[in-house]
């Protein structure tokens, strides 16, 4: 896939044991941030709420036992909230989940435990540079941007060192319209390769979500394989797209 | 086949499969899941075919998403058992030491030498320790250790305090061991910096105390949980390295595959890293400040520096990494 040069488009193809080709679609950084800020309010309304009902219980139950719980809960909840959730069944943080998003690894198949607890305790990492002094201070993400918008599959450092990618969960299917009916059907000239039959046939699956004048503009990119521009040029693609699906495959 | 007959002959097929699926993923598995695996390997099949005859799009991706989510059903990892816990304890976490040692001598010296030389500090020149601890520090560590007899027993007196401060190592203290690892993709910048940092600063605290203090009660109050501690931050430093060396140095892989490669070796260690500071912890929080006479504590804490020696020499000899 490397070797294929520039996508236009964010969707993964990844071949699965049983030999097929799946295509999963990689998440970009402003919804997975949206995540991040999600989880973060729900990280602190847990702090907040269950650290009031400790205290509570504090004064009830008197000493010093709910301020060493209060210590305990913001330990689970800061390292341990993100790793419990990802490397559960949902495979997604609720920030996550409420977003449509889903962790898996590179191969596609649902993330382990120890790579949620790579990618979550690196998370500090990414969080870096901090405002404020070197080390500590409140995280701006920038490391985690710079990565994502620089590796193919939008990693942060922690994908890269577990081997995960933050993908869809479900993929929205496109509106389904149907396409003006093909008046003929056409051999083309030459002998096309594999992506560009694909290319012909999505152009006669999405043609009905365009207008004539947008059909007509995409069609001019092809005008050396129809022959013919404008109005002509779109219905000499429609014609071969329909040779090429329809034809009789014995 | 045209595309039509195939989708007309299928679609009933596809039609069970997904409401299986549906149901599996529900959490309530209706009759016939156990064939599910057979059904799953037939949709492949189905989009293989679909999309290598360029089938419309649609009829694709619906294919598509049915064998992803039949995928994240079938291949969801299964959980390990006490086991491949014990596994892990006996064999794969001092092994996994081992095969760093290289990096661990190297994590030693950055925390042992600045702690040595803050010690050695505390005799030769006072500024140097003061500037680290800052006059706060410094009152601090007299409230704690200035007095004749072991105050922390005193401080401790309240019920419940001993937990209080279990809590505090826990969040402390991992949290620490963590941020060390962490640092260390940062081309091991991060790592460095906090081995350094707390050699420094521990070692000025030990040396003032020392120095100034009272020593018996600082020094019997460390010798039970100090061999965990220590060595675990030293073992989430290798850990840190370990990453920090991939993309410093990533050999014949791109530094993404590096890092990826690293971070598997790495996870042991920072996981074992992790549960020796909870047991530090543990030891700190409710046996450290116990009012006992020093000998015992200088025991135990001897003991379990002597037992740690053994632990990473000898257990897990032999067993291969498969």
């Amino acid at each position: 896939m490397e070797g294929r040069g520039a996508r236009l488009d964010t969707l993964q193809a990844i071949e699965l044991a049983e030999g097929v080709e799946v295509r999963l679609r990689v998440a970009g950084p402003l919804l997975r941030g949206g995540a991040l800020a999600l989880d973060l309010v729900i990280q602190w309304a847990v702090i907040l709420l269950v650290g009031f009902v400790l205290m509570l219980t504090g004064t009830v139950v008197g000493g010093q036992t709910s301020v060493g719980m209060i210590s305990l809960l913001w330990f689970f909840v800061w390292w341990w909230y993100p790793v419990f959730f990802e490397a559960g069944r949902w495979g997604a943080t609720p920030g996550k989940k409420i977003v449509g998003l889903r962790v898996v690894q590179t191969s596609g198949s649902p993330i382990t435990f120890g790579q949620a607890v790579l990618r979550n305790f690196l998370r500090y990492a990414d969080g870096l540079p901090f405002l404020g002094l070197g080390f500590f201070g409140i995280p701006t993400f920038g490391f985690a941007l710079a990565t994502v918008v620089a590796t193919r599959r939008f990693q942060r450092l922690g994908d890269l060192a577990a081997r995960t990618v933050v993908v869809y969960d479900k993929l929205v299917a496109e509106p389904e319209v149907p396409a003006p009916p093909p008046i003929e059907s056409t051999a083309p000239s030459v002998a096309l390769r594999p992506e560009e039959v694909r290319a012909l046939a999505a152009f006669r699956d999405r043609a009905g979500l365009w207008s004539e004048g947008r059909r007509e503009e995409i069609a001019d990119h092809a005008r050396e394989l129809s022959g013919s521009s404008g109005p002509a040029g779109v219905s000499r693609l429609m014609a071969m797209a329909h040779w090429l699906q329809d034809r009789d495959r014995r | 086949m045209k595309e039509g007959g195939f989708e007309e002959r299928r679609r009933e097929a596809w039609d069970d499969y997904e409401r299986l699926v549906a149901s599996v993923e529900k959490g309530k598995p209706e009759a016939g899941v156990n064939e599910l695996p057979r059904r799953f390997r037939e949709l492949c099949s189905d989009l293989a075919l679909a999309s290598h005859r360029m089938y419309r799009g649609q009829m694709v991706g619906r294919l598509n998403e049915l064998v992803i989510r039949g995928y994240k059903l079938l291949y969801r990892s299964r959980r390990k058992g006490a086991e491949s816990f014990v596994r892990f304890l006996v064999a794969d976490f001092p092994a996994a030491v081992r095969r760093e040692w290289r990096l661990f001598w190297l994590c030693s010296a950055m925390f042992w030498v600045p702690f040595f030389a803050m010690m050695a500090m505390a005799w030769v020149d006072l500024d140097w320790v003061q500037a680290i601890l800052g006059p706060q520090g410094m009152a601090g560590l007299e409230a704690m250790y200035g007095g004749e007899e072991e105050q922390i027993a005193h401080l401790r007196e309240e019920f419940g305090s001993n937990f209080m401060m279990f809590g505090h190592y826990i969040q402390n203290n991992v949290s620490i061991d963590f941020r060390i690892f962490a640092g260390g993709i940062v081309a091991c910048l991060g790592t460095i910096f906090f081995l350094v940092y707390n050699g420094l600063a521990i070692g000025a605290s030990a040396g003032y105390v020392t120095y100034a203090c009272n020593p018996e009660s600082f020094w019997t109050f460390v010798a039970g949980h100090s061999s965990f501690e220590l060595i675990g931050m030293v073992i989430a430093g290798v850990a840190g390295m370990r990453l920090g060396l991939a993309v410093l140095k990533p050999g014949r892989m791109t530094r993404g595959k590096a890092i990826g490669a690293a971070a598997k070796k790495s996870l042991p260690l920072i996981l074992g890293a992790a549960g020796m500071t909870v047991l530090a912890a543990f030891i700190e929080g409710f046996w450290s400040a116990q009012r006992l006479p020093a000998d015992l504590k200088y025991g135990v804490g001897i003991a379990f520096w002597v037992l740690h020696v053994g632990y990473f020499l000898m257990l897990g000899r032999g067993a291969r990494e498969a």
